[in-house]
């Protein structure tokens, strides 16, 4: 097991290599100079011309991308071209509120899914199962920023600040800043709103993947014997049906997190979460390059490693997968 | 009842003397304010970095020689008094013997020597060093009293001082000397060191920025409030949402297009707005590089606007500026034309010289070689900055189309609209609000023909020269017929196509007290307090 996860994660370095590859050229490639944003009233070509230099934008850019690799081999991820703060510093403090969110909108898919779809394929074609389809499909429909906007809606504003709209409480212990009071009930309160609003729409999809797999494995011979040798139907559909049923739903739902890390972007600014994702459309709107290399380096760092892990959950679903 | 009216007096003067002792006592001490930003902060170095949302920091951690009220009146600040020759070429503040930095190093002559010299330093970068064109030198003459000596005699020197790019902000030299730019910019609460009432505790990129309130602050008794928390929460929706639930106390600037919503809403929220000293242009490309070098000295006319016939035809008669301020700010803002905006000092409405007429816009057109035969097509670019741009941009299409002219909308974002816009980059007409102006003055760093911010790119000196003389001018009475003299020569030329002021709107909770509302120009919490 430990090969194959060393193995994997030397794999991933080509594919994470060749996507910051791809985002500096794209960075570079599209119109805008950060040097104008940060020189602001007092440009003049001469000091553009110097602080393009300082930051050594003035060299072709596969050599810049060299200088920026050669800095991340020693732990240096840069400086924000605009704010003159480290990039690892500010990506250290975003990413936890980032992993939060992602993990309890998928808890928040699977919460809906699991039961949704175990109910629509026990009982496939009744009312309950057309229920479930349905709110699959609505689900599947609506965008985050539209679910994300109802919820604050009715939520923050119609029931009087029952959850708050905005902003973050940290975790006891997890708090990055000097002035900050970390809270469970308090993080708790604020997540909930964000994290439906992310994990509804990937309720739906698992919802609908889910019950078509659940169809197909109740149908099983193994299925059939189990029932024939008088196992009760909530192990047979639980401990047998569901946990087969859950392959093709676990593989989806790793690939899943690349939609979670874009929904992440727009559910984070909406609701002005201080995460990864305003992190970095912020970055990409004023060309701040450093900010946004460090934004894809980790966000495809995180891709690969949830991947890893999904992957090996399948031999904790099915004992007959073994890794080497 | 024998003496109604003393018996009436009486009272009068007891209740007043009751309602002093009332106010005196009613200002509460302590508590947190909770303070919205709709953009985020760029950066912390004070004599550096953009952006309002960086000066409205400054303003409370900063302070400086004199400040200026809303009505326009200089009052001290860290100088307690100054005076002025008779030639008007020297400036000597005398400063107050208790001001201190934040690291408690003294504020005196050889400090405001220092920072001056540091903004006109070329190696600073100081986006205010053209402010202190007009400055020749500092000299500290004992250590209280420090003297600015002009070049030439500058009107609006007093002015540049308390509020150009909203004023000067004294650093600790100590500070200065100890950190690096980088540490600055990053707001680094050892190195963001001045001796404003509140002192930078710390600030966290896209989460929060604290400042407490300092102690030593030279004005006894103030600031009310111990901290002030600032962060940034972008979206209106969620802006409204979090005033509803009370989470805000403020919010430092508001979009005017959910204004009457918000207002709905929260009946006893305090909305705040006032003289537009912001304008909305639709600025015209006047010429292009002509050997297709951006920012290249030699110059030809634009192939579309650098015909003044074209830029009166569109910029004077063909756009109708009362339907774009109906549709674009519900009717709350000011249809405007003058190269100042309406709420600026010495500005003169001269909008009644460009009447919305079509058909003598298209009779303009047609002298200029535009008609059915040869149709006139434009870029008009705006960026995503802010959503009624790209309104206002849809109704001058619209209204443009009327006139025979076809107008393809370009709506990029704001980085790619500054390259554009600021470094010559190609474009014929763009709509945008640019920075908000207390005096006329204030405009040469957008408007004269060496300014890099001349997006107009016009070559013509005699805008240069109505600056200088405006300026120049100490008589105020004189300075007000240049600048009407100023303004009509602009509408005849249209360098700068003023579509309407820009309003701006702030949003305070009921309970919270003693804010004066001035624009973007200073958003201050010096005797803000919290009623609850």
């Amino acid at each position: 097991m430990r090969i194959y996860i060393l193995r994997r994660l030397a794999e991933a370095v080509p594919t994470i290599l060749m996507i910051t590859l791809v985002v500096f050229v794209m960075m570079r490639s599209i119109p805008g100079d950060p040097v104008v944003a940060l020189l602001g009233d007092a440009f003049t070509e001469e000091d553009a011309a110097k602080v393009r230099n300082e930051y050594g934008l003035d060299k072709p850019i596969l050599v810049q991308y060299g200088l920026w690799l050669a800095k991340l081999a020693q732990g240096d991820w840069g400086t924000s071209i605009l704010s003159g703060r480290p990039v690892l510093k500010d990506v250290l403090v975003r990413l936890p509120v980032t992993l939060e969110l992602i993990v309890l909108s998928m808890a928040v898919a699977l919460a809906i899914a699991i039961p949704a779809a175990i109910i629509g394929a026990l009982r496939q074609n009744t009312w309950a199962d057309y229920s479930a389809t349905t709110i699959a499909m609505i689900g599947v429909s609506i965008p985050e920023f539209f679910a994300g906007v109802l919820l604050l809606l009715v939520f923050s504003v119609a029931l009087h600040g029952t959850l708050p709209s905005s902003g973050w409480v940290y975790l006891p212990g997890t708090c990055p800043m000097l002035v900050c009071t970390g809270s469970v009930w308090a993080n708790m309160m604020h997540v909930v709103m964000p994290a439906v609003a992310l994990g509804i729409g990937r309720a739906a999809l698992l919802t609908r993947l889910l019950r078509a797999s659940m169809l197909e494995v109740i149908r099983t011979e193994y299925i059939t014997t189990a029932r024939a040798k008088g196992l009760a139907e909530k192990p047979v559909v639980l401990k047998h049906a569901l946990k087969n049923a859950l392959i093709p739903t676990v593989t989806v739902m790793g690939l899943q997190v690349g939609f979670l890390i874009g929904g992440a972007i727009v559910v984070e600014a909406l609701f002005a979460m201080p995460g990864l994702g305003s992190f970095g459309i912020d970055a990409i709107i004023a060309r701040d390059y450093q900010q946004v290399q460090g934004f894809a380096l980790i966000t495809a760092f995180a891709f690969v490693v949830i991947n890893l892990i999904v992957d090996l959950t399948y031999s904790l679903l099915d004992p007959r997968i073994r890794y080497a | 009842m024998r003496h109604p009216v003393r018996n009436a007096a009486t009272l009068i003067v007891i209740a007043m003397m009751l309602g002093g002792v009332t106010v005196a006592h009613a200002q509460k001490r302590g508590g947190t304010l909770r303070v919205a930003y709709g953009n985020e902060i760029a950066g912390l170095d004070f004599h550096v970095t953009a952006g309002y949302e960086m000066i409205w920091v400054a303003t409370n951690v900063g302070c400086g020689l004199v400040s200026i009220t809303p009505e326009g009146k200089f009052i001290p600040d860290a100088a307690e008094s100054w005076q002025i020759s008779p030639d008007g070429l020297l400036y000597t503040f005398k400063l107050r013997n208790n001001v201190v930095f934040h690291d408690g190093t003294k504020v005196d002559a050889a400090a405001v020597k220092f920072n001056i010299d540091r903004i006109m330093d070329p190696a600073t970068r100081s986006s205010v060093r053209t402010f202190y064109e007009a400055v020749h030198s500092v000299e500290v003459l004992d250590a209280r009293t420090v003297q600015i000596r002009l070049k030439h005699p500058y009107a609006f020197m007093l002015h540049m001082l308390a509020a150009y790019r909203m004023g000067l902000v004294l650093y600790s030299p100590a500070a200065i000397q100890k950190y690096s730019p980088e540490d600055r910019r990053a707001g680094k609460p050892e190195a963001t060191i001045s001796c404003g009432p509140f002192r930078l505790i710390e600030w966290v990129k896209g989460n929060q920025l604290v400042m407490d309130r300092f102690d030593k602050y030279f004005e006894p008794g103030l600031p009310y409030l111990d901290r002030v928390i600032i962060r940034t929460i972008k979206d209106p929706v969620t802006q409204m949402a979090a005033f509803k639930a009370g989470e805000v106390d403020f919010l430092a600037d508001f979009s005017v297009d959910h204004v009457d919503t918000l207002r709905a809403q929260n009946p006893n929220a305090q909305i705040m707005t006032g003289k537009e000293t912001t304008p909305m242009v639709a600025m015209m490309k006047v010429t292009v590089p002509a050997d297709g070098k951006p920012m290249s000295k030699n110059r030809a006319p634009h192939p579309i606007f650098g015909d003044v016939r074209v830029r009166k035809a569109l910029g004077c008669y063909g756009i109708d500026r009362k339907e774009i301020v109906k549709l674009a700010f519900k009717g709350q803002a000011t249809p405007w034309l003058g190269i100042i905006p309406p709420g600026t000092q010495d500005t003169v409405d001269v909008t009644s010289l460009c009447p919305y007429d079509p058909a003598k816009a298209k009779a303009l057109l047609a002298e200029a070689g535009y008609g059915p035969q040869k149709p006139l097509t434009l870029e008009l670019l705006t960026n995503t900055e802010k959503a009624v741009f790209n309104v206002i941009a849809t109704v001058i299409k619209e209204q443009v189309a009327r006139i025979g002219v076809t107008a393809n909308i370009r709506l990029v974002d704001k980085v790619s609209w500054l390259n554009t816009a600021t470094q010559d980059g190609p474009f014929d007409m763009y709509v945008e609000d640019l920075a908000s102006l207390l005096v006329v003055d204030q405009n040469a760093y957008l408007a004269a023909s060496t300014a890099a911010w001349n997006s107009a790119r016009h070559t013509d000196t005699k805008v240069d020269d109505y600056f200088a003389r405006y300026a120049r001018e100490m008589d105020s009475a004189k300075r007000k017929v240049i600048a009407k003299e100023f303004q009509e020569f602009s509408v005849e030329n249209l360098y700068w196509n003023t579509i309407s002021g820009s309003p701006f709107y702030q949003v305070a909770q009921p309970w919270m007290k003693g804010y004066t509302y001035q624009a973007e120009f200073k958003v201050i919490y010096r005797k803000v307090w919290l009623d609850r």
